[in-house]
Parts: structure tokens; sequence; C-alpha cells
């Protein structure tokens, strides 16, 4: 018996020195820093950003409905009771708005993200190296674009070296250091250019094209053309729409309604997000469609004003048919765009037609002999025509800016038209202070570097 | 008193006389309830240095000398008997009861009720079994002071929460750890995340259960360290013992249940009269403030009125009479069954040789909810087996199996949830003129949900525990103990496609999940023998717990028929997901027990726990505590007080931690993202090295006091809870790309005090009454938490530093504006305004109770006994969070409105805390007191009437006891609130609590049941 003693004594001790190791372990549904050490890896945290883009606080819901409610005026009501959404439609949104929390803090996680990538793209193998600089190169500057847009005065407000933009990191952050991660808020010259550096940069080293809708050369030139127009710079954006104009890789939809509500990217979609049953922006409080569609399957939330029908001028235009009844989840019955009628399709985010508005009114501010040797009015009849609108004769910036309403209305493209144009938006001036979105109050609360937008 | 000490006397007097020689006497001790053999009882010679033990059968044999005349006979457990010398003695113990010599259970290990220095409340199996719920908490409620126990509504199955000594934590859970002898158990719901939490713990039979302690302070618990902090409760199941006879015990009871208080709602002709009222106020209200233009009040009203008629009473009466109330449909009897069966039948046999102990037991329970579609099932086994295999070994198995099924229905917030059919006007028939189920509900018909939808959770658990016991010398034993609990669950829901949920397509979901842990204790225990004044117990060892969880959820929908209710049937997966975890803790503990002279007692303990979900800089923690006793009785100048039995004072300090801080938080982590085509990773947390277990460090005080031959007997304990490193998400800035990070940072404190006082009031001619009560007083405070604002999900409850963690934060009604019938709040400024805007958010009442307790008499006389038990709970609030819809005089809805909207302001110049009725100008719609309410309560929980045949019937039918009783649960309850107080829509959680959102109220149940032994 005196053996058993031993053989107790001793396995209590082998169990206690095996058990420390199990101490170590590692999650199942989660990968730590440590474990992204290949080309694959990099590229899937690439990949992350595409997911990002495709949430509610990118492309799948605010980055294109949250302008369009801020110029809500003859084109979108919003009648939900979500009092966040409401307060921007009405323009009373204060400094502890969600969603501009949302955008914020949204915007900020997909640079960090692709600041990760370009921290990692040692790893990266040769071949594809230039490619995924490029691509997170693109995302970051979109997210850029998109958080000076709904953070800063326009730009065509002046002063952009010295009116504040927002926070340029472009460093990853792995282990918060309260010491350092306080970033005040950059100019909106330095914001914009580092914007046109990233898309520049992008449009060199991004491929022609891609699949499974992924970033190209063209889709970081269609958004320098949007960036240039910001910014007044019409020759650089009209060469950069003729640039993927010419490239012959697009072509507009056969009709306008083709255009929406498809399971893949069109020949029209520059860039797009994709959306699928198990991978969308939600279908009960969150996404596009969520609002857009009335019930059963929406919310209904956002209904089209009709003033926005008194801003068609051919009864033949589809675009002006391009709705539909339906009620909310509230009961109200009223009219709904067919663009975001269905759950699970995919977001056009730039499209062709843009790109001919945009060199077309450029072309007009520049006048002379038109960059791609197309003159406006030309560009502005191809828009018209696969709408079944008449053609026109002449047209003026005003019109650019009609059609622009008419051809991309409920697609996020009025407000900053309106402001870099410096417009009124309804009965504001183009740089009205509640135009802007407050800079979120719990980001205030713990980074004293920053200052408030006036008017918050 | 002095008849019997004369006669003692007088017994020793004479038995000195009979014996003056040494001689040798021998005799068998056994248990007075079993005739059971009673293996190592002291057996000493009163007054003379000479003792020995009862072997194994009982048996003893003892050489008296020619001074000694009595023996003493004392054991664990029992009362002492003192017996005078005589040949072949057969004496019998009795077992004690709430006495100084109860054995306690503690970690790894027993102790002597007198000996203890820790707070331990002890329940004993009498007190649950057969108890008409699913799990034992239900029947432990309010029998132990400071332990706090609240299921949340009457749905059977679901989470219960228990709160030891207030809540001590905001992010993590402030749930006891369970562990059932010996073996730590898995306690935290496993369900479908989108219902309420379920109870892992239905899947224990409470008749299977011997005792249940709960460890309070720190000395007690800190035994098991890092798990300690929010209490621990000690769950021991019935064993059998040597040299006893197969005893067999058949258990059979059944009862019916219904709702144990309702809120009142209006009838058809009371709803109507409201729709009226409403437009006369908005037509008046529209013409006062120019809203439409009408020429006159008296056409504005005429307007609405015909409005309202049309548009709201002939559309959802579907054309019926509701000028005379045709329809009268009382929608809230409907989510109700009349008298919801209960059953319950166990049959168990326990007894033992001379080498093997055995306890087994088989059971079956089906019991009906109240509420329609709730039902709970349970069959299972068990088996505790112990054998002697030599002088030195032992071996042994405590082994359960069980199947529970609960069918459910889902969470409060719902609309296809029963609760919510209330909501349904009564002027609307239940079914429409073709006989259908009406489909022209205000709300879609819940009925529909009812009659189409299912939801089945079917759980299989096995626990077991196998050990060995080594006595290695006399003193000194070494125990070995491997466990495994198996916890399988799956559950299947399905919405047909009439119902909401169904979508008109049809809905299903299978959640699965299993969850296995093992667990070893290994631990020496040394027991030297020393001289009389000293006595030391230790114990040193170490154990390891692994848990592996992994769980799996499918959504999907369009199913061709409702036929099918898998998902075989649905041809659309809308969300699939599986997903793993696992936990480890490595521990190694020490504890010694030190008394002298059965007066001075300490207790010095400490345990270090490592944790898989501790951060590297802090993978170990340390858990000491200690503590002390004096037994003040057993001195000189207390001896001698006859009215005193027993009193001791006893003091703890010590550190516990609470370990529910997750898995991996404290890495750096990457979740993955599932962009079509693009598989991919996304940042989701930042790590932090540091993070560790939450720690409080708790200082009890106690008096532990018998007077008068023990008849009275109490505890009284004062204690403060120091919580620091509490577990916080603290706001980083965003332009990181995280927006928090895990911290142990907050602080808070809890401070109470407890009494518990038994007393036997009678106990003359066969007749006895006992009294017991107890009562727990608990402050708790938030210290710090970095001014963040930490609230609930409704956002009606808060921690706010300086305040009790769950207070209610929301603007003060205060009442109604006479002239225009406007709800009034209190603004910034402390005067009243009708604007809910410029109303001030305060504190203003809390969802953790001050007091909290029960009461419990017992009769009998002869074969009959009676006990009435109440309990009560003071100083909490309840807020009927769906008041703003059933409470507001039309303001979010035309929902069927509560009996006190008939006191609604009507002319200007009523005097009334009810606002005005109004659909399109309503006022006071949004949360505030206006739905809070004084939530104390006193409830007659429990009554029991039995009785007992007599041994001289049962002699006849060869039994050897017969009990049939009758039980009432929830029979009364006295409360301000009008509806059931025991409610929380929440289920568990540390914030919260006390909202009642169309909750099932509590069951009232009776059940009738016997016993028999044979």
């Amino acid at each position: 018996m005196k053996s058993l003693r031993y053989i107790l004594i001793a396995s209590t001790i082998i169990i206690a020195t095996a058990c420390n190791k199990k101490l170590d372990v590692l999650p199942q549904q989660n990968i730590t820093p440590d474990e992204i050490k290949t080309s694959d890896d990099v590229k899937a945290v690439l990949f992350g950003t595409y997911s990002l883009l495709q949430g509610p606080n990118g492309f799948g819901e605010r980055y294109i409905l949250i302008p369009d409610l801020i110029a809500n005026n003859d084109q979108v009501d919003f009648i939900g009771t979500f009092t966040d959404y409401r307060d921007i439609s009405r323009k009373v949104q204060d400094k502890t708005n969600v969603i501009a929390a949302g955008l914020w803090a949204g915007s900020y996680s997909i640079i960090n993200v692709t600041n990760t990538v370009l921290d990692k793209i040692s790893l990266v193998t040769a071949d594809e190296r230039d490619a995924v600089e490029g691509e997170a190169k693109f995302v970051r500057g979109v997210a850029y674009f998109e958080l000076v847009n709904f953070f800063a005065k326009p730009y065509s407000a002046g002063n952009v070296s010295t009116n504040p933009g927002v926070p340029l990191t472009l460093n990853p952050v792995y282990v918060y250091d309260s010491t350092k991660d306080k970033p005040s808020r950059a100019t909106i010259d330095a914001v914009y250019s580092q914007i046109v550096k990233d898309f520049s940069d992008a449009a060199q080293k991004l491929p022609e094209t891609a699949d499974n809708g992924r970033a190209t050369k063209y889709a970081a030139e269609a958004f320098l053309a949007r960036v240039y127009m910001n910014m007044g710079d019409y020759a650089n954006a009209a060469a950069m729409a003729n640039d993927v104009i010419a490239s012959g890789d697009y072509s507009l939809s056969t009709s306008f309604e083709n255009e929406y509500n498809n399971i893949g990217p069109t020949s029209e979609d520059i860039f797009s997000i994709l959306q699928t049953s198990q991978s969308n922006a939600g279908t009960t409080n969150n996404g596009l469609s969520t609002f857009y569609q009335p019930q059963p399957g929406g919310r209904g939330d956002a209904q089209v004003d009709p003033a926005y029908f008194n801003r068609f001028d051919d009864a033949n235009d589809d675009r002006g048919s391009f709705f539909y009844l339906g009620i909310s989840i509230a009961g109200d019955q009223g009219i709904y765009t067919g663009k975001w009628a269905d759950f699970y399709k995919v977001i056009p985010v730039i499209r062709l037609s843009e790109m001919y508005l945009t060199r077309g009114e450029a072309n007009l501010h520049l006048g002379g002999v038109p960059v791609g040797g197309v003159a406006p009015v030309q560009d502005y009849n191809i828009v018209r025509r696969r709408a079944h609108a008449a053609s026109v004769a002449a047209v003026t910036t005003s019109d650019f800016v009609e059609e622009r309403f008419r051809e991309l209305g409920f697609e996020g493209d009025r407000l900053w038209t309106l402001k870099r144009l410096q417009m009124q938006v309804g009965n504001r001036a183009y740089d009205d202070n509640k135009l802007v979105m407050p800079i979120p109050q719990t980001e205030l609360d713990v980074n004293s570097n920053l200052v408030q937008n006036a008017g918050y | 008193m002095k008849f019997i000490g004369t006669l003692i006397m007088a017994l020793l007097v004479a038995s000195a006389a009979l014996a003056q020689q040494a001689r040798t006497v021998s005799g068998t001790v056994t248990d007075v309830k079993d005739g059971a053999a009673l293996a190592g009882v002291t057996v000493r010679v009163k007054g003379l240095n000479r003792a020995t033990q009862t072997q194994r059968d009982g048996t003893f044999t003892i050489n008296v000398p020619a001074a000694g005349n009595t023996l003493v006979f004392s054991f664990i457990g029992y009362q002492d008997v003192e017996m005078p010398v005589a040949d072949n003695m057969a004496v019998q113990l009795t077992a004690s009861e709430r006495n100084l010599n109860e054995v306690v259970v503690v970690g790894y290990g027993r102790a002597v009720k007198r000996d203890v220095t820790g707070a331990i409340s002890k329940v004993t199996g009498k007190d649950v079994e057969d108890f008409p719920a699913p799990s034992f908490e239900s029947a432990i409620q309010g029998k132990s002071a400071g332990v706090v126990i609240q299921s949340g509504s009457g749905k059977l199955g679901q989470g219960i929460q228990i709160q030891i000594r207030g809540t001590s934590s905001i992010s993590a859970s402030s749930q006891p750890l369970y562990v059932i002898d010996g073996l730590p158990i898995q306690s935290i719901s496993q369900s479908d995340p989108l219902n309420e939490p379920t109870n892992p713990l239905a899947d224990i039979n409470p008749n299977d259960i011997e005792s249940i302690e709960i460890l309070k302070d720190a000395s007690a618990a800190a035994i098991y360290g890092a798990r300690a902090a929010n209490g621990v409760v000690l769950i021991t199941t019935k064993k059998g013992r040597n040299n006893q006879k197969t005893s067999v015990q058949l258990d059979v009871n059944d009862g019916f249940s219904n709702p144990a208080r309702l809120r009142k709602f209006v009838d058809a002709k009371q709803y109507v009269d409201l729709i009226e009222a409403a437009a006369v106020n908005d037509g008046r209200y529209d013409f006062q403030n120019g809203v439409s233009g009408y020429p006159s009040q008296e056409a504005a009203i005429t307007d609405y009125k015909n409005y309202y008629e049309s548009a709201i009473l002939d559309v959802y009466s579907l054309g019926t009479d509701w000028k005379n109330a045709k329809v009268n449909t009382d929608w809230q009897n409907l989510l109700y069954k009349k008298n919801a069966q209960n059953r319950q039948v166990n049959l168990s046999a326990t007894g033992g040789d001379a080498k093997t102990r055995f306890f087994i037991s088989g059971s079956y329970t089906d019991q009906d909810a109240i509420v329609v579609n709730n039902k709970f099932y349970r069959y299972g086994g068990r088996m505790n087996l112990e054998h002697t295999a030599s002088d030195k070994l032992t071996l042994g198995i405590d082994l359960s199996v069980d199947r529970s099924q609960i069918n459910r229905v889902s969470n409060d917030n719902s609309f296809s949830t029963p609760g919510q059919l209330v909501a349904q006007l009564p002027i609307s028939p239940e079914y429409d003129s073709t006989g259908e189920l009406n489909k022209n509900t205000l709300y879609a018909n819940g009925l529909y949900d009812a009659k189409f939808n299912s939801d089945h959770q079917v759980t299989t658990r096995t626990i077991g525990n196998a050990y060995a016991v080594y006595t290695i010398i006399p003193s000194l034993s070494f125990r070995s103990e491997f466990g495994a609990d198996l916890y399988g669950l799956y559950q299947e829901a399905f919405a047909g496609k009439e119902t909401i949920d169904g979508q008109g397509i049809g809905r299903g979901q299978l959640t699965i999940s299993q969850s296995s842990s093992y667990n070893t204790n290994n631990y020496f225990t040394y027991t030297p023998k020393l001289n009389t004044n000293n006595k030391l117990n230790a114990v040193l060892g170490m154990s390891y717990l692994q848990n592996d969880s992994k769980s799996a959820l499918t959504q999907a929908e369009a199913f061709p028929s409702d036929a099918i209710k898998n998902l075989s049937g649905a041809t659309n997966v809308t969300f699939s997901n599986s997903a793993g975890s696992r936990y480890t803790f490595l521990s190694y503990f020490l504890r010694a027990n030190y008394a002298f002279a059965d007066k001075y007692l300490a207790t010095l303990s400490i345990r270090t726990d490592g944790s898989s979900r501790f951060g590297p800089n802090n993978r170990y923690g340390w858990f000491p505590a200690a503590s002390a006793g004096w037994v003040l009785s057993e001195e000189k100048f207390l001896r001698n007080a006859k009215f005193l039995n027993f009193l001791k004072v006893r003091a703890s300090w010590g550190l516990t931690g609470n370990a529910e801080i997750g898995e991996s938080n404290f890495l750096p982590l990457y979740a993955v993202s599932n962009y079509p085509g693009l598989p991919g990773f996304i940042p989701s947390q930042l790590g932090n090295p540091d993070l560790k277990w939450e720690k409080t460090a708790q200082t009890d005080i106690g008096v532990d006091f018998g007077f008068f031959k023990n008849r009275l007997s109490g505890e009284i304990d004062i204690y403060k809870k120091h919580t620091t490193d509490l577990l916080l998400g603290v706001n980083i800035p965003t332009t990181t790309g995280y927006s928090s990070i895990l911290k142990n940072l907050g602080t808070m404190d809890n401070k109470g005090i407890e009494f518990t006082l038994n007393s036997v009031n009678v106990d003359a001619g066969g007749f006895k009454w006992t009294t017991s009560v107890n009562a727990a007083y608990n402050k708790n405070k938030v210290l710090n938490i970095q001014g963040q604002i930490i609230q609930d999900a409704a956002g009606v409850e808060r921690a706010v530093e300086g305040q009790p963690i769950g207070v209610f934060y929301m603007p003060k009604f205060a009442g109604v504006d006479k002239e225009t019938g406007d709800a009034l709040f209190i603004d910034a400024s402390g005067k009243t305004t009708s604007n809910y805007d410029d109303a001030q958010r305060m504190v203003v009442g809390k969802s953790n109770p001050d007091w909290t307790g029960g009461f419990n008499n017992t009769f009998s006389y002869k074969g009959v006994d009676l006990s009435i038990f109440f309990t009560f709970v003071s100083g909490v609030d309840v807020y009927n969070s769906a008041g703003i819809y059933m409470s507001s005089g039309f303001g979010n809805g035309l929902d069927n409105q509560t009996i006190n909207q008939v006191n609604a302001w009507k002319k200007p110049g009523d005097v009334t805390d009810v606002p005005r009725v109004s659909i399109f100008y309503s006022t006071g719609y949004k949360n505030s007191t206006r739905w809070l309410y004084d939530g104390s309560y006193i409830r007659l929980k429990n009554v029991t009437l039995g009785y007992t045949l007599p041994k001289s019937v049962l002699k006849a039918i060869k039994l050897t006891s017969v009990r049939v009783y009758l039980t009432g649960v929830n029979l009364l309850t006295f409360t301000k609130y009008p509806g059931d107080p025991e409610v929380n829509t929440n289920v568990i959680g540390n914030l919260g609590g006390n909202q009642d959102f169309y909750t099932i109220p509590q069951a009232r149940t009776i059940t009738a049941g016997l016993s028999v032994k044979f």
C-alpha cells in the first residue's frame, strides 16, 4: 500500500505541472494579430474593409442615406420613429447623435484596418503587393473622403488651410497609448491632399479590372473625379472622368431600371457593394433597403417627397416613374423609390452615368476644347437618352445640377453637389452649420485635442 | 428543571452504588430514524479519560473502570446521549437539525456548525423536495438570510437570479458558483441567444438533494478563490449508510396552477367610453389650439367622435355592436391555461452493508406553466455508490443522468409572445364571423402564434464524480476526485406562415450547444490527534477545471407548409454559424482550522487560481482569508448562566474574485467578416494583458447564540464587501479604430446585516410549534465607474456613482394639470412642466431591495403537521415598462388600457393623477415615474398540511412510513403593485431588474402528494 501513496503523490505533481500549459487558450472564432503571417492573411484583412464598407456605417446605409436626409428637400421624407435619423432630416441633430458617432467611428475603423494592411504590406507576395497596396489606399481614400465631407466645412467654403478637417491617422493602432493616440484635426487642405494622394497611388497601382466588386484603377479615378469636383479642380475632374469613360470597360445598363436590384455588378457599375442573404447591411433596423422599402419587407421610413416629381421635364423619362406605392411600418402610405426595393442586392456606389455628368459639367466650367473631345451637351444627352428623356440642344451648369438630381437621386449625391456649387440646401446656405455633422461628444470626452464644429 | 437534575443525580448515585468494579461493556449504536448502524461514534466514560469508537457495524466494546457509571455517546451531526452503563446497550442517536452539532458541508470537507467561523447558511433537502417548480432555487427563496432569489416570471425553466449579499459586479456575472458533490457545474444559460436565458440547474432533481450550503462570507468561500466573490452554493446529494436496511421511498404528487396575481384591464364598455373620452379631449384640444380650424368646439368633438367610431370602434369590433358591448373579449384570459397541471413521481432506494453504501433514484416530472405553450418535463436517475475496499481505501461515485425539455414561448419583447395579448381590444372578437381566429385585431393576433409556433428545447445532462479516499495514516488521508459535467442542448423553434414571426413564409431556427467540463480535485486532509485542548484540521490540495463549449445557430426561412417544423423544410438559410470556447482553471489551496479548548477557533485559508481568462500579466490570483471565533459560553464566567446554552462571536476577512469576465477578453482580436466572395478579418478588440478577475474584499462579524436550552437560537451577521477592479469598457478615441478597451477599473460596495432566529415556542403534550425568521438588509453603492453612463437596454435603469446599482433614472411625474389634463413633470429647476423635453431625468427609485427575508411557523400534533411560510421584500421599486402602452391613455397606440384609466382627467377642474386620454394630442406617454411603483410585498409563499399515519396502522399494512400532504404556493400577496411584483422581464443581469414588460406573473399552485417508505 505504501507504493500507492507514492503513486498518488507523484500523479498529483504530474497533473499540476501538466495543467500549467493548459492556461494558454486561444479563441476559436477569432484570430490574434500574431496570426497574420502570410500574404493571404494580409489580403484577408484587406477584404475585411469591404465588409465594413458594406455595413450600415458605410455604403450599406449611411454614406448614401444620410447625405440625402440632410438634403432632404424635394427628395426624401423621413417619417420613421428613429429619433436620430429624424433629427438629421430636420437638421436638429445634436452632438450626441448616434449616427454621427457611427459614421465617425465606422470610418476610422476602416482607416485603421487599411493602415494595418499597409503596415504589413511586406508580407504580401511581390506579384500582388502593388495591387494590395493600391486597394488599401483606395479604401482609405474613400473613408477619409466621406469623413471630411460629413464632419468638415465644404472645400468650396475656402480657408482650406485653416478650416479644421478631420484627424489624419496613417499608422495602425495595435496597442492603445493614451499619450499619443489623441490626434487633433488636420486642416481640410491636409486631408484633401492625403485623399488625392491615396486615390492617385491607388489608380497607379490597381489593376484595370478585378473580380468580386473589388476596387480597380477606374474606381480610384472615378472617386478622384468626385474629389476634384469638390475642390473645383475641373481640369483634373474632367480628365479622371474621361479616363474612366475612355477605358471602354464600362457601358450604361440597357435601361435605367436594369441598373438596380441586381445580384451582381452591372456593366455600368464602376464601384459597387455586394450583398447576399447572409452578408448584408441589415434587414430589420439597418440597411438602405430596410428604410427605403415599404412593408412587409422593410420599414418604409424613407418616403419620396412628391415635390421630387416636379424636377422631371419629360413625361417619358423612365427615372420619373421608377417609383411605387407602399405603406410604412407605422402605417403611413407613401411613395417609394425603386432603387432600393429589394434586400440582398448590389448597391451601386459610382456609376458610369455620373462620369458623363461629371465630365460634361467640368468641361462646361472649363470652357474651350472639351476634355475627351465630347461636348458637355453630348455627355448630358447620353445620360438622358438611356432614360428615354428627350435630348436638349444646350446646357447650363444648373441643368447639370438638375440632371444629377434626376439621375442620382437617393444615391447620396445631392448634398455634395449643392455644397460644392455653393447652392442653397432648402432654405439654408451651403455652408450652414447644421449641414455639417457634430464631432461625437463621446469622442471629445476622451480626446481633448479635438475641437467641436460650429453650431454644436 | 430542578426535578430532572434531581433525577439524574439519583440515577448517578444509584448506578455508582451498583458498579463498583471495572468491567467490559458492549453494545450497538444506531440511528433512531432508520435503525442504520452508526460507525465512528465516540463512546466516552463520563468524567474519566477513557473512550473508544464504534465499529463499522455500529458495535462497540469499552472497558469501564470502577469509577465509571455513565457512557456518553457523541457523533458529528447527532445530539449527544448519556446512558448508564449496562450490558448489551442498545443506543439510539437522533440527528440534529438546526443544532450546533449539525454537520455542514464546506469547500473540500465538512465541519461541525459550532466550530465554524465563517458565514454559512444550510438548507436541508426537506425544504426542496416535492416543491412544484423545475429547480431547487425556487424552493429555497426566502429561507436563507441574505440570499435573494428571484424567478423573473411564471414561465417555467427560465433563468433564476440569485444574489448572495447583493450585486458585486456591473458587467460580469453576479451569480454564485454552484458545486455539486465537489464538482463545479455549468449554471449559465446555453440556450437560444435571442430568447430569455434558461436555467441549467433545472436538470438537477431537487428530490436527490440532501443539503444545500450557501457560503456567504470570505472565510467560507475564499477556498473557491477567483470564482467565489458572488458566493458559493454547495449541493450535496443523498448517500446511503453502513448497515442500513434497504429503504425504498415513493413520492408522488399532482397539482394545478393559476396566475398568482393579475393586472386589471378595462372591459369593452369601458374601452368604448375611453375612446369617446379621447374624442372629446382631442376635439377640445384641436379647437382650442386652432389645429384644424373648426367653427366650434362642439363641431370639433363631433367630427373626432365620428372619426374614432368609424376608424377604430367599427373596424376592430369587426362591425359587431360595440355600442352595447356585444363582444367583450377578455384577452388576458386567453393567454393562460386553466388549472395548468403538474405531476412528479420520485422513486428512490437507499441502504448499505458493512462495506458498501448506495442511494439510487429515478424521477419523472411534467409541469405545465400557467401561460399557453410553456411546459417543462424532466426524467432521469441517480446512483451514488461508495465502497470500502480496505481499511485504507474507499472508492465511490456520484452520478446522475437527466433529460429536460422546455416548450418555450418567445421573449416578453416580441409581438408573438402570449403576454402581449393583453394589448388587444376587448371589442375585438376572438373568432371572426367565419369561425377562424380573428385576423383583424389591432396587433397581429398572438393566438395564431400560440397555435402555429413551437419552440422545444431539450437538454441531456450527465453529472458524475468518481473519487477515492486513501487513509495514509489515521490522521492523514488523501482524496482524489475526477468529475465531469456534460450538458447538451438541442432547440428547435418554428414560426408558422400564419404567425407574426413567420412573416408569411414560415421561419425556423436550430440551436445546438454543448458544454463539457471536467474537473479534478486532489487534496490531503490532516487531522492529527493532539491533546484534548488542541484540535487541528488542515486541507492541502489542487484542482483543475476545463470547460469546452460549442454552439451552433442556424436560421432559415421559406417552408412549403407548417407540417415540417425542422429545418429540412426550410428552403433559404439566412444565418448559420458555429462557435466554440474553452476555459481552464488551475488552482491550489490550503486551509487550516485550529481550536483551543473548544473556546478559541481560528481558520486560515489561501487559494491561488490561474485561469485562461486572465491576461498574461495577471495569470494567477491569490485569495487569502482568515477568521477567528470565540465561544464565550465555554468561558467560566458564562458557563453557569442558565438561560444561555451557546454564544459564539466570530469575525472574518478575506479576498475573493469574480472570474466571469468572459473568454479571450484580454487578447487583441480579429473577427471574421463574410463579404461575398471575399472572406476576411476585421479587428474586433484591443488587447489588455493586465485584464483579470474582479476583486472583492469582505469583512464579516457574526454572533451565533442559543438560549433557554437552545429553544431560541440564531445568528446575526454584519458584513462589508468592497469590490474593486470591476470590469469596465473604457471609452477611447475611436480614431484608433476601436471605441473602448476592457479594464479593471470600477469600485462598488455592499454593506448589510442578516438575522436568523429559530425558536421552539411550544413543545408539550405532543404539540410542537416552531418559528423561524430570517431577515437581511443590503445596501449597495457604486463608487467609481469612471464617470461613464451605463444603462440597461431599455434606458430606464442606470449605474450611477454614489447610488446603488440599477437605479431607475427617468423624469419624475408630478401629477395632472387640472385645467388641461396634461401630464406634469419636474424640470431642471424643480418646477413642474407639461413639456416632456424639459423634464429632468433623475434617480427616482431602485431595483434592488433593502430588506428581504422569510418567516415560517410549523405546528405538529400527533401525525398532523402544518407549516406556514411567508416571504417578504421591501424597499424596492417595480417599473411597468409596458405602462407607456397599457396605461397611457392611448399615448402610444390604441392598446387596451388598465383599469386606472377610467379615472383619467375629463374636463377642466378635474383633480386626478391620471392625465387625459388622447389619440392625437397625447400627453405624458414617455417613460416617467407615472409607471414606477413600490414593489415591496409580503407573500404567503408556502402552506403545507401533512398527515403521517401512526405506527400501529403502518405495522398492519407493512410499511415504514406513509405521509399525505397538501401544499399551496403563492396563496396570498400583499403589495401596492397593480400586477405581480415578483417579475423581471430581463430575467438575469446586474442592470435592468424589476421591470415588468408584459411579464407572466408567478403561479399559484395547489399540490396534493403522497410519500411512502417501505
